[in-house]
C-alpha cells in the first residue's frame, strides 16, 4: 500500500511520516509512506493508493481530490487531533479506512 | 458564525493555491538558503568582539587587514547582492513548472529578460545596485509576464519540433527558441522605447512608484501588528498562515533587511541601521517556538499542570516540547488544540499582538539592536536574538523578556483551559 501526506514543508508532517512507518513495521504490513510539498505530487502518483492532506493546507484538498479521484486514489485530510498529537496508528487506521 | 467560517477558509484557501502566489512564494523559499549563506557571511565579517575577544582583530592579526573578509565579502555579492536575479530565474521556473511547461527555460528567458532591464554602467557593467532587493518588484513582475507569455508561446503552434530520436535536453532547448526569440525582442522594444522616451530606466520607476512607498509603510507598526494579527487568525483557523501571507511579506521585507545588512556591513553599529520591521524581527522576537509563541505555551503548562503527569495539556506539551524548540508547532497547534478552540484565541493573537509592540518600541528606541542578520526560522530562540542582532546580549534579554511575559499572559487561559476540559471529562 502507498501513502503520502501532503504539506507545506515537511518539517512536522515527516515526523508523523516516521511513526506511520513504525506503525505499519508493527503490524507486519507492507506500506510505503512518504512525506512530500503539493508542488511534487504528480511526479509521485504511480502505485499511489491514498493521498493525507495536512490539516494546516487543508485548502489543498479540493484542487488534490480533483486530479486524484478520477485515477481511483482516494483522498483525505489528515484527523486533526491525531496530527497535533502524532498519533501514527491512527492515521494508518485511516489511510487503511479509506482505500477501503 | 460557521458560514463566515467557511467562507473565511475558502477564500483564504484560495490566496493560498493561487498559482502566481505560490510561485512568488516557492521563488523566495527556493534561494532562502542562499540569502541565509550571504547573512551569515556579513555577520562573520563583521563580528562584534566578545568580551575581551575581538574576533575580526584576531583574524586580521593573521591574515592582514581586511584580507580574509574577501570570503564573506565575495559571497555576498553572489547571493544578496543579486537577490532580484536569482528570483527573476526561480519565480520563473515555479510558475512554468505549475503550468507543466518547461521551468529552466522559462527560468533562463527571465533571467536574461531582467538582465537586459539592469542599467548598465559607463564603464559597461552591471550596475549591482538594481541586481538585488531593489530590483525585486521588477524582478516579480516580469518573471511572471514573461512566463505567461513563454507559456502561450510554446502551447502554440509556433515551435520548433524535432524527430523522434532526438534527445530530450536538445528536443527542449529547440522548442524552446521561437518563443525565447519573440519575449526578448519584445523586451528588448520595451527597453528601446524606455531609453528614448523616458529619462529613468523601469527599474528607477517601479522601485520609486511601488517598490519604496510599499516598503516605507511595511516598516511601521500598524503592518507589523496587521501581519501578525492575520496570521495567527489564520493559524487559529487551522490554515498554515506564514504560508498564505508569505507570497507578500518576502517582497516587502526582504529589502528592508538587505539595507539594514548593507549598512551593517559597510561598518554602521546594528543601532543605526534604519529599519525596524524585517523577517527577522517577527522571527525571533514574536515567534519564538513558532507562530502563537507557543514555547511559552509549553512553559504555561508545565507550570499550571505539574501534579497530574498524564494530563492530556501534559502529554501535549511533552510531544511538542523537542519541535518547539526550533520554532515547528504544529503539534500544539493542532494537538491542544488551538485551532477553533475559543478558550486559546485570545492569548494566541493577544500574546503575539503584544510581543509585537514591545519588540518594536524595545528596537526602534534603542533599546535593542536592529535586526542585521537573516538566520533560519528554525534557529531555537536565545541564539536567533544574539545572531539576528549582530551578536548583541541585549537580543537575548529582549527574547528573555518576551517569553516570560508571554508565559505569564497564557498561565490564566491554560489553567480556564484544563477547568473545561475537566468538566467536559467529568460529564462523560
Amino acid at each position: 500500500m502507498k501513502i503520502i501526506l501532503v504539506c507545506s514543508a515537511g518539517m512536522s508532517t515527516s515526523m508523523l511520516v516516521n511513526k506511520m512507518r513504525k506503525a505499519a513495521e508493527d503490524r507486519g504490513m507492507d506500506a510505503e509512506i512518504n512525506a512530500i510539498a503539493e508542488s511534487q505530487l504528480k511526479n509521485n502518483l504511480e502505485g499511489l493508493d491514498v493521498v493525507l492532506v495536512g490539516p494546516q493546507v487543508r485548502y489543498l484538498e479540493k484542487k488534490i481530490k480533483q486530479q486524484l479521484e478520477p485515477q481511483g486514489i482516494k483522498v483525505a485530510i489528515i484527523d486533526q487531533i491525531a496530527y497535533g498529537m502524532m498519533q501514527g496508528d491512527k492515521v494508518l487506521d485511516q489511510a487503511i479506512e479509506l482505500k477501503g | 458564525m460557521n458560514k463566515f467560517m467557511e467562507k473565511f477558509i475558502e477564500i483564504a484557501g484560495r490566496i493560498g493555491a493561487q498559482r502566481h502566489l505560490v510561485a512568488i512564494r516557492d521563488g523566495f523559499v527556493a534561494i532562502m538558503p542562499l540569502i541565509i549563506v550571504g547573512s551569515l557571511a556579513i555577520l562573520v565579517n563583521n563580528f562584534p568582539p566578545f568580551g575581551s575577544f575581538d574576533f575580526v582583530a584576531w583574524m586580521n592579526g593573521i591574515f592582514g587587514e581586511g584580507n580574509w573578509q574577501t570570503v564573506g565579502g565575495s559571497i555576498w555579492n553572489g547571493t544578496f547582492a543579486v537577490l532580484g536575479l536569482l528570483v527573476a530565474f526561480s519565480i520563473a521556473y515555479n510558475l512554468a513548472k505549475s503550468y507543466e511547461v518547461d521551468g529552466l527555460s522559462a527560468g533562463i528567458i527571465s533571467a536574461a529578460a531582467y538582465i537586459m532591464l539592469v542599467p548598465v554602467t559607463e564603464d559597461w557593467g552591471l550596475n549591482f545596485a538594481w541586481l538585488g532587493a531593489q530590483g525585486l518588484f521588477v524582478a516579480i513582475v516580469l518573471s511572471i509576464l514573461v512566463t505567461e507569455l513563454f507559456r502561450v508561446l510554446v502551447k502554440s503552434k509556433w515551435t520548433i519540433k524535432m524527430p523522434e530520436g532526438v534527445p530530450e535536453g536538445v528536443a527542449r532547448s529547440f522548442k524552446a527558441l521561437i518563443p525565447a526569440t519573440i519575449i526578448l525582442i519584445l523586451i528588448g522594444f520595451f527597453q528601446a522605447i524606455m531609453s528614448v522616451f523616458a529619462e529613468i530606466s523601469v527599474f528607477e520607476w517601479i522601485f520609486s512608484v511601488i517598490q519604496e512607498p510599499l516598503q516605507g509603510l511595511g516598516n511601521t507598526l500598524p503592518a507589523a501588528i496587521i501581519i501578525a494579527f492575520l496570521n495567527h487568525l489564520l493559524w487559529f483557523f487551522g490554515l498554515h498562515g506564514t504560508n498564505i501571507i508569505g507570497s507578500v511579506i518576502e517582497p516587502l521585507y526582504l529589502p528592508l533587511i538587505q539595507e539594514n545588512l548593507e549598512l551593517f556591513k559597510s561598518g554602521v553599529s546594528a543601532f543605526d541601521v534604519p529599519y525596524t520591521v524585517t523577517k527577522p524581527f517577527l522571527d525571533s522576537f514574536v515567534f519564538m517556538g513558532g507562530s502563537g509563541t507557543t514555547i511559552a505555551l509549553l512553559a504555561a503548562i508545565f507550570i499550571v499542570i505539574k501534579q497530574q503527569k498524564n494530563h492530556p495539556y501534559r502529554e501535549v506539551a511533552k510531544l511538542s516540547a523537542p519541535a518547539g524548540l526550533f520554532n515547528i508547532n504544529e503539534p500544539v497547534i493542532f494537538g491542544l488544540p488551538i485551532v477553533l478552540n475559543p478558550v486559546m484565541l485570545i492569548p494566541f493573537i493577544l500574546v503575539p499582538v503584544t510581543l509585537t509592540i514591545i519588540s518594536y518600541v524595545a528596537l526602534s528606541t534603542g533599546l535593542v539592536p536592529k535586526t542585521v542578520a537573516l538566520v533560519p526560522w528554525t534557529t531555537p530562540p536565545i541564539l536567533s536574538g544574539y545572531l539576528v542582532t549582530g551578536g548583541s546580549w541585549r537580543g537575548i534579554a529582549l527574547q528573555v523578556f518576551n517569553l516570560v511575559l508571554a508565559t505569564l499572559m497564557y498561565i490564566p487561559f491554560i489553567m480556564a483551559g484544563a477547568r473545561t476540559l475537566k468538566a467536559k471529562m467529568e460529564d462523560n
